[in-house]
C-alpha cells in the first residue's frame, strides 16, 4: 500500500489547521473549500515546505514527518511532484530543460523528456522558453516537469485557475487520463467545483482548517452533511428554519412539511433542490414573486422571492410554462426535493 | 585626457584595484548573503536590519566604528596584531573593506528583493524536484535574478568608487598609499588645485554616468 497517511496540526498567526486524512494510490482526491480555509497550507505541509506543529505524515512505509520521533524529511527527499498555482516554470530554461530539471541522471534524459512532451501534447515546443507559451501550454509543462521524475505523490494547487474557461474542459480530461495512469496518490486543491467533479473520484471539503467531509465525489456533492459544507459545494436555496411543529418546519418564507426521517428534530436550514419545484398560479405552496427569468439552453432558471424576500432558485425543464417577470405565483415543492440540514460544529 | 590622469595617476590605479577586488567580493559574499537572507535561518532579522542600517547610517560614523574595531587597540585589530603581527588599518585591505561595507546593502537589497519576489516559488519547485540549497542557488536563483544581480553590482561598485567617509577613517588618506580617486578630489581642493579637482571630478562623474547607462540597458532587457 503506497498511500499517503496524514494526521497533522499546524498553527500560524491565529490560523489553526487540524487534519487527518488518508489518500489511496491510483485515484484523485480533490480538496475544496473557500479561500483561506487552509487547503494550500495542507499541501505545503505535505511537501515539507512548511513544518507541522505536531503529527505524522507517512507515505508507503516511509515516514516524512513524525513530531514524536523528531523526523522531518526535507522537501527534496520526499519525492513529491508539486504543481504551483502560477506554475513557477524556470524562466531561463527551455521547455525541455524545465521538464528535465528533476531527472537524476543524464543517461535516459532525452528519452524521458520526449515521452513527457508526447504525453502532454507539447511536441514542437521543446526549445521554446516559458515566456512565449500560452497559459494552457505552461500548465502542461508544469505537470510534465512534476511527473517526469516519477514522484511517489502528486500535489496540484489550483491547477486550472490560470487557464481560460473554454480550455479547462479539454485540459481536465487530459489531466485526468495522465494522472490516473500514474497509480500514485494525487491531491488537487481547488475552489472550482467543476474541477472536483471532472477529475476527482474522492472529494473533501475544508472549512477553517478542518476537513469537514470526505468521501466519493458524487456522494459528497449529493449529501453534504451540514449547512456550511453545502454552501461550499454550491447548494443554493438554504431556507432558514425558525421553528418546527406537527411535522412541519416554518420561517418567514412560509411552511413546509419535513421528510419522515427528519421529524421530531429541529434542522437549521431546509435545502430545496432547484430541479423539482413547480410554479402554479394558484392553490397551495409557498407564495412568491418572480424576480428574474434566465434561459439556460433547454432549461430556464427562475428566481422567486418568497414572502420574506428570501430568493428561491428554480430550474424549469423543457415543456414547463415559463412565468412572466413580476408575476405572483405559488411554488409547490415535492417532499423529496427537501433536505433538512444542521449547522456544522465549528472549532 | 592625459592631463587628467597626470593629476593623480596613483589614485586611478588604486581605485581600479579596489573596485576589482570589491567586485569579486560582491559576486561571492554579496550574492551569498542575499540568498541567505531569504532562507528561514535564525537571526535572519538581525542580519537583515544590519545590512539595511548601513544605508542610513552616516558613512563617517560607520568608518569610525570600524576603525575602533580594527585598530590595534580594538577587539578584532588587537587580535590580528597579536596573532598575525599585522595591522589592517591604513592599508589596501582597509580600503577594500571600506568599499565593500559601503556598497554591500546596494548589492544585497535588490538581489534579496528579486529572490523573495519572483524566485521564491522557483526555489520551492527546485526543492520538490530533489535539488538542495546550493544546487538551487546555482541552477535556479542566480540565472533567474541575473538582471537584479547586474543592477546590484553596478550600484555597489559605483558606490564604492565614490566612497569617502569610511575610506577616510579606515584608510587614512595617505597620499601615494591609500589615496583613492574620491579622496584625491578632496586633497586637490585642500591644496587649492581646483583644475585637477575639476578634472578628476569630471572623470569620476563620467564613470558613474557610464555605470548608470549600463544599468538602464540591463534594466530594459530585464
Amino acid at each position: 500500500m503506497n498511500g499517503l497517511m496524514v494526521d497533522v496540526r499546524f498553527r500560524h498567526r491565529g490560523f489553526s489547521l487540524d487534519v487527518a486524512l488518508g489518500v489511496p494510490p491510483g485515484g484523485v482526491t480533490a480538496l475544496l473549500g473557500p479561500s483561506g480555509c487552509g487547503k494550500t497550507t495542507l499541501l505545503r505541509l505535505l511537501a515539507g515546505l512548511e513544518r507541522p506543529g505536531d503529527g505524522v505524515i507517512q507515505q508507503g512505509g516511509r515516514i516524512w514527518f513524525d513530531s514524536s520521533r523528531r523526523v522531518h524529511l526535507p522537501t527534496r527527499r520526499r519525492r513529491v511532484g508539486f504543481m504551483f498555482q502560477q506554475y513557477a516554470l524556470f524562466p531561463h530554461l527551455t521547455v525541455a530543460d524545465n521538464i528535465a530539471f528533476g531527472l537524476p541522471s543524464k543517461r535516459d534524459r532525452l528519452a524521458r523528456v520526449n515521452l513527457w512532451l508526447e504525453r502532454l501534447h507539447l511536441q514542437g515546443l521543446e526549445r521554446r522558453y516559458p515566456g512565449s507559451l500560452s497559459g494552457g501550454q505552461k500548465q502542461r509543462v508544469a505537470l510534465a516537469r512534476a511527473l517526469a521524475p516519477e514522484p511517489d505523490v502528486l500535489l496540484l494547487d489550483e491547477p486550472f485557475s490560470a487557464v481560460d474557461q473554454g480550455l479547462r474542459r479539454d485540459l481536465r480530461l487530459l489531466f485526468q487520463e495522465v494522472i490516473a495512469a500514474q497509480g500514485i496518490p494525487v491531491i488537487v486543491v481547488t475552489h472550482d467545483l467543476d474541477d472536483a467533479r471532472y477529475i476527482a473520484d474522492r472529494a473533501g471539503v475544508m472549512i477553517q482548517g478542518r476537513l469537514r467531509r470526505l468521501g466519493p465525489t458524487e456522494q459528497v456533492f449529493a449529501q453534504p452533511g451540514d449547512v456550511q459544507v453545502a454552501q461550499v459545494l454550491g447548494w443554493s436555496n438554504l431556507l432558514p428554519v425558525a421553528g418546527v411543529d406537527q411535522g412541519h418546519a416554518w420561517g418567514g418564507w412560509g411552511r413546509l412539511p419535513l421528510p419522515a426521517s427528519a421529524r421530531g428534530r429541529h434542522p437549521d436550514r431546509l435545502a430545496v433542490h432547484p430541479e423539482g419545484p413547480r410554479l402554479v398560479s394558484d392553490g397551495d405552496g409557498l407564495a412568491g414573486q418572480v424576480t428574474r427569468v434566465m434561459g439556460l439552453g433547454r432549461r430556464t432558471l427562475v428566481i422567486c422571492r418568497l414572502e420574506d424576500r428570501t430568493p428561491l432558485q428554480i430550474v424549469l425543464t423543457d415543456g414547463c410554462a415559463v412565468p412572466r417577470l413580476g408575476e405572483c405565483m405559488h411554488v409547490r415543492i415535492p417532499l423529496d426535493c427537501v433536505t433538512p440540514l444542521h449547522n456544522g460544529s465549528l472549532p | 585626457m592625459g592631463e587628467t590622469f597626470a593629476c593623480s595617476p596613483g589614485a586611478w590605479w588604486l581605485s581600479l584595484q579596489v573596485a576589482g577586488v570589491v567586485l569579486v567580493l560582491f559576486l561571492t559574499l554579496g550574492i551569498g548573503l542575499a540568498y541567505v537572507l531569504t532562507l528561514p535561518i535564525p537571526l535572519r532579522g538581525l542580519l537583515d536590519s544590519m545590512v539595511s542600517l548601513l544605508l542610513v547610517f552616516p558613512p563617517i560614523a560607520v568608518g569610525f566604528v570600524l576603525l575602533m574595531i580594527f585598530s590595534r587597540h580594538g577587539p578584532v585589530g588587537g587580535w590580528m596584531d597579536e596573532m598575525l603581527g599585522w595591522n589592517m588599518v591604513f592599508s589596501f585591505p582597509a580600503l577594500v573593506l571600506a568599499a565593500f561595507i559601503a556598497g554591500l546593502p546596494l548589492v544585497v537589497k535588490p538581489i534579496q528583493a528579486a529572490i523573495e519576489g519572483s524566485a521564491r516559488d522557483l526555489v520551492e519547485v527546485s526543492q520538490t524536484l530533489g535539488k538542495g540549497r546550493m544546487a538551487t542557488l546555482i541552477l535556479v536563483v542566480i540565472p533567474a535574478v541575473r538582471g537584479s544581480i547586474v543592477a546590484g553590482l553596478v550600484l555597489g561598485v559605483g558606490r564604492s568608487f565614490g566612497e569617502v567617509g569610511i575610506t577616510l577613517m579606515l584608510g587614512g588618506n595617505i597620499i601615494g598609499a591609500t589615496e583613492t580617486l574620491s579622496l584625491a578630489i578632496y586633497n586637490h581642493v585642500l591644496d587649492g588645485d581646483f583644475t585637477c579637482a575639476g578634472h578628476v571630478s569630471a572623470m569620476l562623474g563620467g564613470v558613474s554616468l557610464l555605470l548608470f547607462l549600463l544599468l538602464q540597458h540591463f534594466g530594459v532587457r530585464r
